[in-house]
């Protein structure tokens, strides 16, 4: 079956969201690991 | 809270969010590889599996601020105001998800990136009213009165989040219609509802992992915050 040649901005949507994500868990990570520090 | 419990807190939402990441992996796996791809739109509409769980997530945090808005505005309680600031926060990343991978599928689909109608316009609206939560709550040294002028926004919040599910309803607007939250079974085959209901479950899980270690954080800035002043004193 034909589909429209659109996977790139899949591709991109999934990325981004990822990046997101992990950008966001790493920063609450080191904020607390910052404070946690005698 | 004590330190003790704060760390401790801190640790659990570390671990949910760990839990949380590798379902979100999975779940990439199972939309990607294991999904149908949709006839007419392609695998552009496999964004569909992120942008949809992310603004479920970003909305139920603003969700959860507004109320606890509410109930700060009359218990006048601080942890109140720390766990309605934590979700307002957490609510901002998942919203910079659905703003940034709803564009990217709007593109091929629509031919635009971006189009100023009653859904797109509101979601913008209510990210940008939430930025401006995170820049008073800065700005505002006095943790009373920063909690209280917060609450308001965070109210103002609240009322925008029905009007928003209801913009595909209430105006003509390019945005489709919901397909689970409406009257009725969800208009989705059965192998991409399993996934889309994964990814709202995941996505659920890491809102309750980030909420968990933001509000863990709060009260430990506060209790540095309590140190620095006594140690002054």
């Amino acid at each position: 079956m034909q589909y429209p040649d659109n996977g790139g901005y899949m591709i991109a949507a999934y990325v981004v969201a990822a990046v997101v994500v992990l950008v966001y868990a790493v920063s609450l990570f080191v904020r607390i690991r910052r404070l946690q520090r005698p | 809270m004590s330190r003790e419990k704060a760390e401790a807190l801190a640790r659990r939402g570390t671990v949910l969010t760990a839990v949380a990441l590798l379902a979100l992996a999975g779940v990439y796996l199972r939309a990607l590889l294991f999904t149908p791809i949709e006839r007419f739109q392609g695998p552009a509409q496999k964004i569909f599996y992120v942008h949809a769980p992310a603004a479920w997530s970003g909305l139920l945090a603003f969700a959860v601020t507004g109320l606890l808005s509410v109930l700060y505005l009359w218990l006048r309680d601080r942890k109140v105001d720390l766990v309605a600031a934590a979700s307002a926060e957490v609510g901002l990343a998942f919203s910079v998800i659905m703003l940034t991978t709803g564009p990217i599928w709007a593109k091929p689909i629509w031919g635009t990136w971006w189009t100023w109608d009653a859904r797109l316009t509101s979601t913008l609206f209510i990210f940008l009213l939430f930025v401006g939560y995170q820049v008073l709550r800065g700005a505002i040294a006095d943790p009373e009165t920063r909690a209280r002028f917060s609450a308001v926004i965070g109210v103002l919040g609240l009322v925008l989040v029905p009007f928003i599910h209801m913009t595909v309803y209430l105006f003509r607007t390019l945005h489709p219609d919901p397909v689970v939250m409406k009257p009725g079974a969800p208009s989705l085959p059965g192998e991409m509802q399993v996934t889309l209901f994964t990814s709202l479950g995941v996505f659920t899980l890491l809102y309750l992992g980030f909420l968990a270690q933001r509000y863990a954080l709060a009260v430990l800035r506060d209790l540095k915050d309590e140190e620095a002043g006594r140690a002054v004193s």
